[in-house]
């Protein structure tokens, strides 16, 4: 096991672990509480960043598949199989966070049987699960090979060229599928991007940016474990052979680059040569006087649609063009991990910010949506080193003989619980695991995470001349109206006040309800126990240095465990509300959510009324909310009425 | 208002996660045992017959035979913090209501007067324990900072909770000593799996395992000479 990846390991690890979380909490409490989609933003990370643009930069599979397959350029072929593994990571990454992303993941099986052939998510459906197992297939053969089944084997490696023709054609069509997706809306998409060439753009941006993707993955492999296969020595090696104080290949050792290098340059040459064309279509598309005054006007969509043409294709091709630059590894690294960022940054503005902004929707991923979007991400790549370490996926270089480790004498300075200092695999990831599910856990548990109580406002604008006040306690813009003199009026002028308003803070004249029903629909604890523990030692007069010390026992039962469902009631003490909170032992300690607090002032008389007076129309939600009142109607005359 | 709400805060989301830390730290050191003595030294586990596991389960439970001279007042001090140790976080009526709330357990209550023995007992016999670890020089020859501060660890959850429920003793306000019970149990639950404290769970795998440290007469006094070799030669 190397060092060099224990770092990375442990930080995919909590990734990892803190998605598992998320997923418990997606699947226990649904989409609800745990995401911030809506019916307004219907789609968020999970299906832009995952599935969207995780399938579009594991491309490689495909076309890496007809290099070698179709062209047969064979000496693409050791960049085979780590393409097939990122398409089928890719794919496999697509499928789980989609599993999680429809609302009733177990019924993920209907589109098998319950056809839909007018829906491009249909054919998506189809194309994606079709190549996730055509990839599984291609797959295989380096499993069965690590579990010695030879026969399985051979019989793969026979079917292996048309597995791949499938994959191939199955991969042109859901790409293209995938960018017709969004023309299916075009009052939501911004315009930058809105264009009848979006199938084609799609298909080329995934295919450049795809064989991008393999270049900056095979750079990291060799950075992580075989550094030599890509940056050839170091100039300090180079200068020890010179010197002749080291053994080995003295042909790898004078290159200036590893003996991978030409054929990462070869693949960045027409990965960038599929970008140009890319980026000419897009010059295309621009040019249509339309979209010009559009990009021109300098908004946030400009900058994005700007930046994103900048890293996927224009940094890219310039630094593939010129020859130092292709031909060293650090450059080629800049180039690949621009132009995989553009096709994500692609993705992200046709699905999400290009998408939603222009339309008026705010969306922003709860901590739930990122930690599974990232945890799957961090999964695949868990798999992905697993692969690499033990399925023989990278042609290595025969490893330098490390020798045997020198003997070191250790000393148990911690205690045994320790073990032997976190040296295997096993006690890293578990101890990770009992450190970031718990904290995973409370970060993201609903209940936690969501309990915002300060929701509420108090009514606002009072209009003098026509005397109205008006009521929208969570600003959502379903507004009320009161006629805040009408009603006074009716219920008996001022001495009337007592039967809506209750209650206020102590010394208060003019409390908002707001300030105690501070939730729009759950109830808040407006029990002060420090207030009542100092009220009952200065009203009893107790001794001690903190009399207030002494105060427990006035409430609180003796012998019994000291919570709030065995303390006294609240009216055996404030005796003047005993009429009005008979009901419950802690109707005072608690107050209502707005809605209901509101509701239940006005709705019971309202009801009343309508019984009595034989009219329907008042107990009608749009006689007051009169933004529910369609125009004409019988409630919309009624609520001008009055 | 604002320390109310951090005793809020101590019984709510900080409970739940220390707590979960604590449970999952300490199933990941039984995994971790399983895993070394039945995957690793799987031979030698075998030919450990159960029989033998529970005689010296119960032989150590009861550390009379294994008590050498001198050291019977350590032994009955540490046995009797143990019961008070094991009882009371248990089974007090206010945490029976904590774990009602959590996890929906109904466990049976000791009587508020055990409780308050139970608690004096342990900590009286911490404070022994620390007083004769300070003052023995065998003693503090074979300790190392954290044997005093985990003890110490221990005794606070005990202290400030004996405190916050007898209002007449208690030295200061009733909410910062619940809140410093809290947070010091807390404090423990996070301990527990990454200290020696993980004997919680890992005591009975001394048992079974061949190569755990046989705590025999005159095994101190060798520890110290490996410790200290210097000292105790020049003595």
């Amino acid at each position: 096991m190397t060092d060099r990846t224990r770092g990375l390991k442990d930080l995919l690890w909590a990734l990892a672990l803190a998605g598992l979380v998320a997923t418990v909490l997606r699947l226990w409490f649904g989409l609800g509480p745990t995401t911030n989609l809506s019916d307004a933003a219907p789609w968020g990370l999970w299906k832009i960043l995952n599935m969207v643009a995780g399938v579009a930069i594991s491309t490689s599979g495909f076309t890496m598949g007809f290099l070698v397959y179709v062209l047969r350029l064979e000496r693409f072929r050791p960049l085979m199989k780590p393409a097939i593994l990122v398409a089928f990571l890719g794919y496999g990454c697509s499928c789980g966070a989609l599993l999680l992303d429809i609302g009733l993941p177990w019924r993920f099986w209907h589109p098998f049987f319950m056809w839909n052939p007018h829906s491009f998510l249909f054919e998506v459906f189809w194309c994606v699960t079709l190549y996730f197992t055509v990839t599984a297939i291609e797959l295989a053969p380096s499993v069965f090979e690590k579990l010695k089944a030879e026969r399985v084997t051979k019989a793969l490696h026979k079917v292996a060229f048309w597995v791949v023709i499938v994959g191939i054609s199955l991969s042109s069509l859901h790409h293209s599928s995938l960018g017709s997706l969004f023309l299916v809306t075009p009052q939501r998409l911004y315009p930058l991007w809105y264009t009848p060439l979006l199938p084609l753009l799609f298909i080329l941006s995934a295919m450049g940016g795809g064989l991008m993707f393999l270049v900056l993955v095979r750079i990291l492999h060799a950075h992580w474990y075989d550094r030599e296969a890509v940056f050839g020595p170091t100039p300090l090696e180079r200068e020890l052979f010179l010197l002749g104080s080291v053994r080995g290949d003295g042909g790898s050792r004078r290159r200036q680059v590893g003996r991978d290098m030409p054929v990462l340059t070869d693949v960045a040459r027409i990965a960038t040569g599929i970008l140009a064309a890319w980026l000419l279509l897009q010059i295309y598309h621009l040019a249509h006087p339309a979209v010009w005054s559009t990009f021109v006007a300098g908004t946030w969509e400009t900058w994005l649609y700007a930046a994103e043409l900048l890293i996927t294709a224009v940094v890219p091709i310039a630094l593939v063009w010129r020859p130092q630059f292709r031909r060293s590894p650090g450059a080629l690294a800049v180039a690949a991990c621009s132009a995989s960022a553009g096709l994500l940054l692609n993705r992200m503005d046709v699905g999400i910010f290009g998408y939603f902004r222009s339309s008026g929707v705010v969306y922003f991923p709860s901590l739930v949506e990122w930690a599974l979007s990232l945890g799957v991400i961090a999964a695949a790549a868990l798999v992905f080193l697993y692969f690499v370490e033990n399925m023989g996926v990278f042609a290595v270089s025969p490893a330098e003989g490390d020798g045997p480790r020198p003997f070191r004498v250790s000393f148990d300075s911690l205690s045994r619980v320790w073990h032997t200092a976190l040296r295997s695999g096993l006690e890293r990831t578990t101890l990770i695991a009992v450190l970031v599910v718990p904290l995973a856990g409370a970060l993201m548990y609903p209940p936690y995470a969501r309990r915002r109580t300060v929701d509420v406002r108090a009514a606002s604008r009072l209009d003098v001349a026509g005397d109205s006040l008006r009521i929208d306690g969570d600003r959502t813009g379903l507004r009320t109206v009161f006629s805040h003199a009408g009603c006074q009026k009716r219920l008996g002028g001022d001495s009337s006040c007592v039967s809506c308003h209750h209650m206020s803070l102590p010394g208060d004249t003019t409390t908002p309800c707001s300030s105690c029903h501070r939730h729009m629909y759950t109830e808040t604890s407006i029990f002060d126990h420090d207030y009542h523990i100092k009220a009952v030692a200065d009203s009893l007069s107790l001794p001690g240095p903190f009399p207030s010390n002494g105060s427990c026992v006035y409430c609180h039962a003796e012998g019994e465990a000291k919570t709030e469902g065995n303390a006294k009631a609240c009216v055996e003490c404030h005796s003047e509300w005993r009429d009005e909170y008979a009901n419950g032992t802690r109707d005072l300690a608690r107050a209502p959510g707005y809605l209901e607090a509101m509701h239940g002032t006005c709705l019971e008389c309202h009801q009343k009324e309508a019984a009595e007076r034989n009219q329907p129309l008042l107990q009608q939600c749009s006689t007051c909310h009169r933004s529910l009142t369609p125009r004409g109607s019988p409630e919309a005359q009624l609520a001008r009425r009055r | 208002m604002t320390i109310d709400r951090w005793i809020e805060f101590a019984k709510g989301p900080l409970f739940a996660v220390t707590f979960m830390v604590m449970v999952l730290g300490l199933g990941r050191q039984v995994l971790l045992q399983f895993y070394f003595l039945g995957v690793k030294k799987g031979r030698r586990l075998r030919n450990v017959h159960w029989k033998q596991v529970a005689r010296e389960t119960s032989s150590w439970v009861v550390p009379v035979r294994h008590m050498e001279p001198g050291t019977g007042l350590f032994s009955v001090a540490s046995y009797l913090m143990h019961v008070g140790v094991l009882l009371v976080p248990l089974f007090l009526v206010d945490h029976i209501a904590l774990w009602n709330a959590f996890l929906g357990l109904h466990l049976p209550a000791i009587g508020e007067g055990t409780a308050d023995a139970l608690t004096l007992l342990t900590i009286s016999c911490a404070i022994l324990l620390l007083v004769m670890r300070l003052l023995r020089s065998r003693h503090r020859l074979v300790s190392r900072p954290a044997d005093y501060l985990l003890l110490m660890a221990v005794l606070l959850p005990f202290l400030s909770g004996y405190l916050a429920s007898h209002p007449s003793v208690n030295p200061c306000p009733w909410n910062v000593m619940m809140l410093t019970h809290l947070l010091s149990a807390e404090l423990l639950f996070v301990l527990m799996p990454f200290t020696k404290l993980a004997h919680v769970v890992l005591f009975f795998f001394d048992r079974i395992s061949v190569v755990h440290w046989q705590l025999r007469p005159g095994a101190g006094d060798r520890v110290a000479e490996a410790l200290y070799r210097k000292e105790v030669g020049a003595r």
